[in-house]
């Protein structure tokens, strides 16, 4: 089945999307997911919502050329990747990653690292509006760090 | 012509009138249309100046910035990406 990159305004059912992408693959002995939620709260503030930016045609392009290394780099032959754009509420998902590979263990490190990777290379730009107006998101330390471990874990 | 495209935190201080720019002769690099840019919008100018900054050309990133620009060449400011 290979890489399956969306890009998509759409909301999405993450659990639906998993069991569909098991479906009929007798031959995949694991499947790994991450979803990353919209929370209703950042820091102490109150978020109403999300908006996310794609720069469009070069932002699903970049997704997979990141997924294609993953996969290349853990041997995972599916990869699933969901990124919402536009308006997103509080409690919708925002991202799914999910693999699927004969043992676990390729699985989970593949979904953990594309994530890592996700949030500092994907090219998205994130707004959160609260009560005192929005602002834009910037990776933080912490997901920097993330990014360079994940450059050699595993 | 060329296309210039500003995404995330950019877009909201970038004037319209820059998305289709008619360019002097001698702004002939990237590092050039950078400084004109500043030199057009000072705010957005300060921004570009105080974030660390990705560039790409015709959708491929590019880290010269000496690189030549060329006419139909479409131009993206990126900002701090924030996916996931």
């Amino acid at each position: 089945m290979g890489l399956d990159i969306r890009v998509q305004d759409r909301a999405f059912d993450p659990h639906g999307e998993c069991a569909a992408f098991v479906r009929g693959r007798a031959d995949a002995g694991a499947l790994a997911s991450f979803v990353g939620y919209c929370r209703d709260e950042t820091a102490g503030r109150a978020v109403t919502g999300l908006t996310i930016q794609q720069y469009e045609g070069f932002t699903q392009a970049e997704i997979a050329r990141l997924a294609a290394e993953i996969a290349a780099r853990f041997g995972v032959g599916d990869l699933l990747v969901i990124h919402r754009v536009g308006a997103i509420a509080p409690g919708e998902a925002i991202v799914l990653v999910a693999a699927l590979s004969v043992h676990r263990a390729a699985a989970f490190d593949a979904v953990r690292v594309l994530m890592d990777y996700l949030k500092t290379d994907a090219p998205l730009w994130k707004k959160e509006a609260g009560p005192d107006g929005a602002r834009w998101i910037e990776p933080r330390g912490e997901d920097h760090q993330r990014r360079a471990a994940a450059e050699t874990s595993a | 012509m060329v296309h210039l495209v500003f995404l995330g935190k950019f877009g909201d201080v970038a004037p319209d009138a820059l998305a289709r720019p008619v360019l002097p002769g001698d702004v002939r690099t990237l590092a050039d249309l950078k400084a004109w840019i500043a030199a057009q919008s000072p705010p957005l100018g300060r921004m570009l100046a105080a974030t660390p900054l990705r560039l790409a050309v015709n959708q491929a990133l590019v880290q010269d910035l000496s690189q030549p620009i060329a006419a139909g060449d479409e131009i993206a400011f990126l900002p701090p990406m924030s996916g996931g």
